[in-house]
């Protein structure tokens, strides 16, 4: 425990050694907190206006193209950052599924846009048995500790 | 007795719905309800709290209101009909006195209009509530308040503080720490007590990004804190090559929690595939788990997930998007036993993109059969001018009897109109057949107000 408390201290002081020492931050433009041209509607493709990379989020612009492939894994870009999310998405988008506590599904938020990938369509009351038992972990992101307001109703 | 079997059936839950079983709430504790007169007060009163500095302010405001109706038959024949009346609120204020600061805000309240249709005739819940300070170089930020966390290791909500900053050599630091959002319905379980952690990194423009992570949470998760090793790499391989990887180590369990990893190619704006190797542990990911189907004797935390995935997004044609997925899950245990999904489908986006229809097919073969379904669904969306009306078909066929049943249904038509630039006032009708349902209509009417006093876009 002790040398778990240490080490604990060290990182601390390793990291603001980092911050301080290295004092100043980059000069490279960080991603504007707003798009500055309205968006489109639809799923926008970045790669219509922007070429090679994000200055403020520092990877290609095609690497952020919404595809399925990038809807996906989206989870994976966003744990390295959310700067250039947040510049199209307010923190409400991504809280329509990633919620706290919720009660209604997201498809059912978002019933007038079948084109949006809402998970639980149809009864899923029914299908979750077997997602659930055959990919639990896919459940457990959103719903292990929080956003359980219908698992409750049955799982007790 | 098979206990984790019939959690998972939920054979214990044997009342009705139109006739067929229902899983309606029966106790479930109310712990919103004094949250809705805070998410109103809010919402009324911003446009106040940043009355000195509006002129500087850029300010958005989005409602959604929405009233559903819908009617449940319960064991024994009696009726309920149900309507309650939600209100998702958000504010985002940026540019506050002319600085780089932002203030943000969601959340929702439910008033139900007849029966109780959840825990208490009225909850609700505050999604966010926080200041952000956003440097305009270096992507340096600071949050203050409750907010929805990615960094590394966490995915968290929290009720506190997060700073990151980049210096110029590329070399990176954020650190967090606050209390976490959640919930528990676990006997014996309460919410962790306060969570910290950071993340290191190093990012070079347009090559990579590697990060290292820390997370602890102090609280009583399985008997102990919760405290997670993390890893976190992007690399851009060659041209349109990258490499993704992302991995968590469980110290708290001393176990590999989960690894992700995946190649992607991205040659240009119309093509897309990715193919890679997941893995998690129960034992590792499920430590926190405060709701009781990821704990034993829902599951058997001995058990372990590896999965390949392959993933196509195609733009063929000008408009025409063509999806294939494809991932062979297996598990240690042979119950539930392994699993391969498969999924095909076709999009086209029209009338400007405002449009999209899809067709779409999906397959589940398994081990055991009660785990095989497929799925077929089809949509579209019709957006002439002030007008739009969209339908979404879906059917389910299982290949064992559910309840008696094989095969769900469910339809989803709805109208729209926009009344005025910021206001749309749109309805559902949602029609189901189901092992659950034998026939069920539900309607929904959704009005939703959107504001923005400047250009920009945001959604």
């Amino acid at each position: 425990m002790m040398r778990r408390s240490h080490a604990v201290k060290i990182f601390g002081a390793a990291l603001l050694a980092l911050l301080f020492g290295c004092s100043a931050v980059s000069q490279t433009p960080s991603v504007p907190p707003k798009h500055p041209e309205d968006l489109p509607p639809g799923r926008v493709d970045c790669l219509e206006c922007h070429k090679d990379v994000s200055t403020g989020a520092l990877k290609p612009y095609a690497t952020v193209r919404h595809s399925r492939v990038f809807i996906n894994s989206h989870g994976t870009y966003a744990r390295q950052g959310q700067n250039l999310c947040s510049s199209c998405h307010k923190p409400e988008f991504c809280q329509t599924c990633h919620a706290g506590r919720e009660e209604l599904k997201p498809n059912v938020k978002m019933g007038d846009r079948p084109d949006r990938m809402a998970p639980h369509r149809g009864d899923y009351l029914i299908t979750h048995r077997i997602d659930g038992r055959i990919d639990p972990g896919s459940c457990f992101r959103c719903h292990g500790n929080k956003n359980d307001a219908r698992c409750k109703q049955c799982h007790k | 007795m098979d206990l984790r079997r019939i959690f998972w059936e939920n054979k214990v839950i044997p009342n009705t719905i139109l006739g067929v079983r229902m899983g309606r709430p029966t106790t479930v504790e109310s712990s919103g309800k004094r949250l809705l007169p805070a998410v109103v007060a809010i919402t009324l009163l911003l446009p106040l709290l940043f009355a000195g500095t509006a002129l500087a302010a850029d300010l958005s405001l989005s409602s959604k209101t929405y009233g559903l109706l819908y009617q449940r038959e319960l064991a024994g024949g009696q009726k309920d009909r149900y309507a309650p009346l939600y209100e998702y609120l958000s504010t985002d204020v940026a540019n506050l006195g002319g600085k780089p600061l932002s203030f943000h805000f969601n959340g929702w309240g439910r008033v139900d209009l007849d029966k109780d249709s959840g825990s208490g005739s009225t909850s609700g819940d505050v999604g966010s509530l926080y200041l952000e300070y956003l440097h305009p170089e270096g992507n340096a930020q600071a949050k203050l308040g409750r907010f929805f966390l990615t960094e590394g290791a966490a995915m968290e909500i929290i009720d506190g503080a997060f700073v990151k900053t980049t210096t110029p050599v590329g070399l990176g630091v954020s650190l967090y720490g606050g209390t976490p959002v959640e919930y528990s319905i676990l006997n014996g379980s309460q919410r962790g007590s306060s969570l910290y952690g950071g993340r290191v990194f190093f990012a070079k423009a347009g090559f990579t990004e590697i990060g290292a992570s820390y997370l602890k949470e102090n609280g009583s998760f399985q008997g102990r804190d919760r405290e997670l090793y993390g890893g976190d790499l992007w690399l851009r391989v060659a041209g349109p090559v990258e490499f993704t990887g992302q991995a968590m180590y469980n110290e708290s369990m001393k176990e590999m929690a989960s690894q992700r990893y995946a190649v992607r190619i991205v040659p240009g704006s119309t093509f897309d595939i990715s193919a890679g190797y997941e893995s998690y542990t129960y034992k590792g990911l499920f430590q926190t788990a405060l709701t009781p189907q990821f704990v034993s004797p829902s599951v058997d935390n001995n058990d372990k997930v590896r999965t390949i995935f392959g993933i196509v997004d195609w733009a063929f044609v000008p408009g025409w998007t063509l999806e294939v997925a494809a991932k062979h899950i297996r598990h240690d245990n042979s119950d539930p036993g392994d699993a391969k999904r498969g999924e095909v489908g076709v999009r086209y986006s029209y009338n400007d993109k405002k449009d999209v229809a899809g067709l779409s097919a999906a397959f589940v073969t398994a081990d055991q059969a009660e785990n095989e379904y497929r799925e077929y669904r089809g949509f579209a969306s019709y957006s002439p001018s002030k007008l739009r009306v969209t339908l979404d078909a879906l059917t389910q066929r299982y290949k064992e009897e559910i309840y008696g049943k094989k095969n769900a249904y469910q339809v989803v038509g709805t109208v729209g109109y926009q009344v005025l630039a910021a206001l749309q006032l749109s309805g559902n009708v949602t029609y189901t057949q189901s092992p659950n349902f034998q026939e069920d209509w539900a309607g929904l009417v959704r009005l939703a107000y959107d504001l923005g006093i400047s250009t920009g876009g945001k959604k």
